[in-house]
This record gives C-alpha cells, sequence and structure tokens, in this order.
C-alpha cells in the first residue's frame, strides 16, 4: 500500500503516537471517574439499606409489615426493595418475589438479582440487598435497585465518544498540517542547500520572520554560509595575490629571455639571459614551495612526533648560523640565551620559525644596526624575542605582516618573499604558542612558550 | 660507465633526465611503469637508480621496500612532487637513500647521483687529507701545509663533509640537509657566506684554491693537479 508520504513523515507518525496516548489517559480517567462514582453510590446505598433493615428488625412485629408497606409504597422511582418471608421461605410481605439464593442467613450486604413484583407486574431488577433472621424464625429483606450505575456507565461512555472522537479527529489533522508545513519548509531548504553545493554561495535559506526553531535554524545556517562566501572570497584574494606575486617575476623572466633571443651576440651573452632567467624562475618557485610549506605546517597533525626541545640550542644554533651573514651586512647579531628551558614540540620546525625571524630582522635591518637575539624567563613562560632598530613596523600593519604574502611598503625593494612571518604564524599557532609583533625602537618578535610541565 | 635505471612515467622529464645522464657519461635505462622497473630493478646490474615516487600502478615506495625485502642494495634516489617533510621521511625510511623534490634542477639530480654512486667507505682513519690539506678528526685541527687553520665547529664539520667528498659537486641543498641538517630553505643564501668564510681561511690569496664555486650550482673541494 502506497500511503500519501506526509503520513509516512516522522511528525505524522508521532502524532498519532501522541494523539493514541492521550486517548488512553482519556480512556482511563473516566474509567475511573466511573469507578469512584460507582463505589460513592453503592458506599451511600448500603449504608441506607443497613440503616432500614435495623430500623425494622428493631420494630416489634406486628409493626414490621406497616413499616414494610410504607417502605414499598412511598417509592415513585420503584428502586425500594424489601420483603419479608417465613422460615419456609414463603412471602408475607414486600415486593420481592422470593429471598434471592446467596443471600440467606448472611448478614452481608451482596449485590444480588431478585424478582421484583409490584401493581406494575414482574421485573427482575439488580439490587444491593441483605437479609437478616427475625427471632421468630421469619427472614426480613431489604434492597436498592442498583440500575442507576448502569445508567451512569452509559452516560460515561456517550461522553467519551462525544469529546474523544473530535478530539482525536483535531489532532490527526493537526499533525498532517505540522507534517505538510515541515515537509514544505525542508523542501524549500533542500532546495536552496542543493542551489549552495551547486556552487551558488549567494543563496540563503528562507525565513519567515517568526521565532520557531525552524527560523532560527535557517538564521544560523545562513550566518554560516556568510561566513563562508566571506571566506571564499578572502582566498580567492590571496589567490590573487599569489597569481601576482608569481606573474611579476614570470614577466620579467619572460621578458629577458625575449630580449636575449634578440639582442644576445655571443654564447656568453645568451649564457648570462638564461642564467637570469632561471634565477627568476627559482625566485616564483620559491613562494610556491613556501606557500606549500604553509599549508603543510597548518595542516599537519604532528603533535604526536612532538618532544621535549630545549630552546636554548635553537637559539644557540640560528645565532651561529646568522651571525656570519649578519656581519656580511654590517649588522650586529647579539646573541643571549639563558640556559634551562625547553618547551614540547617539533625541533626542526622550531629552528625554523626562530630562523625566519632572525632572517627578518637581518635582511631589514639597515648597515651598522643591531639585532639581538634573546632568550628570556617570564613568570611561567619563556620568551623567544629577536628585536632590531631597523624600520620598525607600524601598528596599523602587525596583522598584515603575519598574513600570507604581505610586504610592507617600505621593504618593497628588499628581496623576501612575504612569506617569512606566515611560516613563524604558522608554526607558533602548531605549537599552541603565542606570537606577538610590537614596536620597540624598531621591531620587537616575540614566541612566547609557557613552560613544560615535569 | 655507470649504469643508471630510470623509473619515471612522465615522457617528457625522462627525456630531459636521459639526455643530461648521458651527456654527463652515464648509460641509462628507463622503464615507464612500476612492474617494470621492478623487473629490471631485479636483475641488480645498475648502479644506481633514480624512483618517482608516483607511478601508475605501483607506489616508488613499494618498489623501493620490495628491492630492499629482496636484498637489492642499489642506492635509490627518490623523486616526489611530494614535498613534505613527512614524505621524505617516509621515503627515506622505506629504503630510500635520497630525496629529490620536484621541480629540481638538473644539476642538483646530477650531483646527487654521483654524491650516491661515490658514497666514501666508513672508514677508519682519523685524518683525511686532500693535497695539502689535513684534517685531524681527534684532534680535531685543520693544517694547510704548515699553516695551521683555525676553524669554528661548524666550519670544521662543513669542511669535513667537504674532504670526504672530495672532487664531488655539493649542492647548497645537500649542505644544508648534511651539514646543517635542516628541513627548510632559509630565505637568506645561508650557505654562500659560511663557505665564503672558509674558503677564506683555507685558502689564501697567494695558494692554489681548494675549494670551487660551481657557478648556478654549488662547490667543489679539489686537490691541486
Amino acid at each position: 500500500m502506497h500511503l500519501p508520504e506526509f503520513i509516512r513523515s516522522t511528525t505524522f507518525r508521532w502524532t498519532l503516537v501522541v494523539s493514541g496516548a492521550f486517548a488512553v489517559c482519556i480512556f482511563l480517567l473516566f474509567g475511573f471517574i466511573y469507578w469512584q462514582t460507582a463505589v460513592y453510590m453503592t458506599a451511600r446505598v448500603d449504608n441506607a439499606i443497613s440503616d432500614e433493615v435495623n430500623a425494622i428488625a428493631a420494630d416489634p412485629p406486628e409493626r414490621r409489615l406497616d413499616a414494610i408497606d410504607a417502605r414499598v409504597k412511598q417509592d415513585p422511582r420503584r428502586v425500594r426493595l424489601a420483603g419479608l418471608f417465613s422460615a419456609d421461605g414463603r412471602r408475607i410481605a414486600g415486593n420481592v418475589e422470593r429471598l434471592p439464593p446467596g443471600l440467606q442467613d448472611d448478614s452481608a450486604i451482596r449485590s444480588v438479582v431478585v424478582v421484583r413484583v409490584d401493581n406494575h407486574g414482574r421485573e427482575n431488577q439488580t439490587a444491593r440487598a441483605i437479609a437478616r433472621s427475625l427471632p421468630n424464625g421469619e427472614v426480613l429483606m431489604i434492597g436498592r435497585n442498583v440500575d442507576e450505575l448502569v445508567e451512569i456507565a452509559r452516560i460515561v461512555e456517550e461522553a467519551l465518544a462525544l469529546g474523544m472522537l473530535p478530539a482525536l479527529c483535531l489532532a490527526v489533522a493537526t499533525g498532517a498540517l505540522l507534517s505538510l508545513r515541515a515537509k514544505t519548509r525542508i523542501e524549500q531548504v533542500n532546495k536552496q542547500v542543493e542551489r549552495v553545493i551547486g556552487g551558488d554561495l549567494r543563496q540563503r535559506l528562507p525565513t519567515h520572520g517568526l521565532d520557531d526553531p525552524f527560523d532560527k535554524l535557517a538564521v544560523m545556517v545562513n550566518g554560516m554560509l556568510d561566513e563562508i562566501e566571506a571566506l571564499i572570497h578572502k582566498v580567492a584574494g590571496v589567490g590573487d595575490d599569489i597569481a601576482h606575486d608569481l606573474r611579476t617575476p614570470l614577466t620579467r623572466v619572460r621578458v629577458r629571455l625575449e630580449r636575449g633571443r634578440e639582442n644576445a651576440r655571443t654564447l656568453e651573452q645568451l649564457r648570462a639571459v638564461t642564467d637570469q632567467a632561471i634565477a627568476g624562475l627559482d625566485q616564483s618557485l620559491a613562494v610556491i614551495t613556501a606557500l606549500l610549506r604553509i599549508a603543510e605546517i597548518e595542516h599537519s597533525r604532528r603533535l604526536a612526533g612532538f618532544s621535549e626541545v630545549a630552546l636554548p640550542d635553537v637559539v644557540r644554533e640560528i645565532g651561529d648560523m646568522y651571525e656570519p651573514i649578519a656581519e656580511d651586512r654590517g649588522v650586529t647579531l647579539r646573541l643571549d640565551a639563558a640556559d634551562g628551558f625547553t618547551v614540547r614540540g617539533d625541533r626542526d620546525l622550531l629552528l625554523e620559525a626562530v630562523a625566519n625571524l632572525v632572517d627578518n630582522a637581518v635582511k631589514f635591518t639597515p648597515r651598522g644596526g643591531r639585532v639581538e637575539l634573546a632568550l628570556l624567563r617570564g613568570g611561567s613562560e619563556s620568551v623567544v624575542r629577536v628585536r632590531d632598530n631597523g624600520p620598525g613596523i607600524g601598528a596599523n600593519e602587525r596583522d598584515a605582516v603575519v598574513r600570507r604574502f604581505y610586504r610592507s611598503d617600505k621593504s618593497r625593494h628588499t628581496e623576501g618573499l612575504g612569506l617569512g612571518l606566515s611560516v613563524v604564524a604558522a608554526i607558533v599557532k602548531l605549537h599552541g604558542l603565542r606570537f606577538t609583533i610590537s614596536a620597540g625602537p624598531g621591531c620587537v618578535a616575540e614566541i612566547a612558550c609557557p613552560q613544560a610541565h615535569d | 660507465m655507470a649504469k643508471t635505471l630510470l623509473i619515471e612515467d612522465d615522457r617528457e622529464t625522462a627525456d630531459e633526465i636521459i639526455a643530461e645522464l648521458v651527456h654527463r657519461g652515464f648509460e641509462v635505462d628507463w622503464a615507464a611503469t612500476g612492474i617494470e622497473g621492478l623487473d629490471k630493478a631485479r636483475s641488480g646490474e645498475s648502479d644506481v637508480m633514480i624512483v618517482d615516487r608516483l607511478l601508475p600502478g605501483m607506489d616508488g615506495l613499494t618498489i623501493i621496500e620490495a628491492l630492499r625485502q629482496e636484498r637489492v642494495r642499489t642506492p635509490v634516489l627518490i623523486l616526489s612532487a611530494l614535498g613534505a617533510v613527512d614524505d621524505r621521511v617516509r621515503g627515506l625510511r622505506m629504503g630510500g637513500d635520497d630525496y629529490l623534490t620536484k621541480p629540481f634542477a638538473i644539476v642538483e639530480l646530477v650531483a646527487r647521483i654521483e654524491a650516491l654512486l661515490r658514497r666514501p667507505a666508513e672508514s677508519r682513519e682519523t685524518i683525511l687529507r686532500v693535497g695539502p690539506l689535513e684534517l685531524d678528526l681527534l684532534a680535531r685541527t685543520v693544517r694547510r701545509g704548515d699553516r695551521m687553520i683555525d676553524l669554528l665547529p661548524r666550519e670544521f664539520r662543513l669542511l669535513e663533509y667537504m674532504m670526504r667528498r672530495r672532487e664531488q659537486l655539493l649542492t647548497r641543498a645537500m649542505l644544508l640537509e648534511e651539514v646543517w641538517s635542516y628541513k627548510f630553505v632559509p630565505q637568506t643564501n645561508l650557505v654562500d657566506v659560511h663557505m665564503g668564510r672558509l674558503r677564506h681561511k683555507v685558502d689564501k690569496s697567494d695558494e692554489v684554491p681548494l675549494i670551487h664555486n660551481v657557478r648556478g650550482a654549488g662547490f667543489i673541494l679539489r686537490a691541486p693537479a
């Protein structure tokens, strides 16, 4: 059997389940009301007949017949039952044909079926009744018709039917409506999401200006899409930068090769042109290598391979490495490494980070300047600090220099790939360290390493 | 004449490498697929192998691993477009002897092949000699003829490395990897500066130069003829 889709939907099924549970509860409630009413009425009836049987039994025998007659006569609703029977079971007075079996010689009140005889004829009635043996051997029976209880049960049933059916229909209809509505909205969302997946990032989920969870979800997803769109634009921007930084040297190479082909007269001249061209290509390749390196570090999950790295060794090694380079450039490199700091990390990457900082400092400090590479102990962390007295980096550029490819305008004429600090930032992030650039007299770059606990 | 086995699926790259190696006097055997390469390598006839990492049907590393398990000890240079440090470490652990990332300079490739072919045997000698140059590994002293040369520890290691590989072209990348054990390429030309210092100490202006700069390629330590 093929059901309409909304019936198979989860919303609709849950509606059915809830309606079912609701119906059961109502049913139990009505049942309870009926049961309590019956118990209460029975108790009242029982009290009344037990008072009455006591009263009549206490009467002298000659007044009993009158009392029974009076009781039977004052009964327009035909609910009172009374009977006086001789010891052999013959009826002496009252409106009960004979003593019901199961009631003889019993002092408790019971539910029995009796045959009522009066001027309306014979009739079976359900009753609560009690029998009492009298001192003269006769048996007195007093009872009360309780067919009313059956009537009450019928009323309860009717109320149930009248109340429950519309309620259930309403529940099912609401369920169907809700599931239809949910389905429509989900279909809208699906359609939009499909468009987004298809590449149209400008699509947004529909919102209805309501405060329902659907709208909240849609607003969240739209926020996410905004963020993704912005990021993609940013990436595209980085792509443009890359394209630009690659195109510049490549264009130079192309011009050189073209001119070389036209103008070179000797093999030597051609060789010189080729050498220049190769250098230009190497520069472009270095840009790509640096980019891949950053991506590699950023995506690295190398934490597992981390070990204790002695920071003084790292600092001294880089100091040794760069001392001659600084000297060649007429820059003084001062090294100040205190002992005893370790950090959890990858030794090669930490070397690379510090090397990049020193490389930058040495490169951007003018002849006669000073670069200081120091390892300092501060409270709970140690700090690798590279300080120079070069031109420095303006506060407005500090974030930007960490971004890929940014090169401060002051240094456009200096060789460099603009990627050094991005590499440092990536390495520092991987290690969970802190990287700051601030203004000293020149530029101060710091990597703060929390002390490894041992 | 050294026999080289080249396992490389890209025809153009292979042609360039073959042309250059033949020009340099190598005999080159070319295999375009991993299976073919493995068959040729098993014969054990080649003196050195160049293996591309990404081959159709088979990873270059698988070939090397298989060969090493079969106790074929031919030195292998791995070529790869994957430059990541981890890939490099894996390549070397699987039994490669050297690792070169694409794109590479052809001189770099040749220098590394020659280095693999002429790998210095583990010698027990404690004094290395190249021409008038004498390096004492135990006393940590260097002399050229009668002249003592005072070197910093790093310069000492650099010279030791060069003396063990005399008459060989050593590229900047090789020196960075072997002497400084750097896993990255610094932006500044560090090697040139350090080499300049060493040359200044080893070759005085009135002496026959021993350290030679090969333009665009690297350095050679050469005994005077």
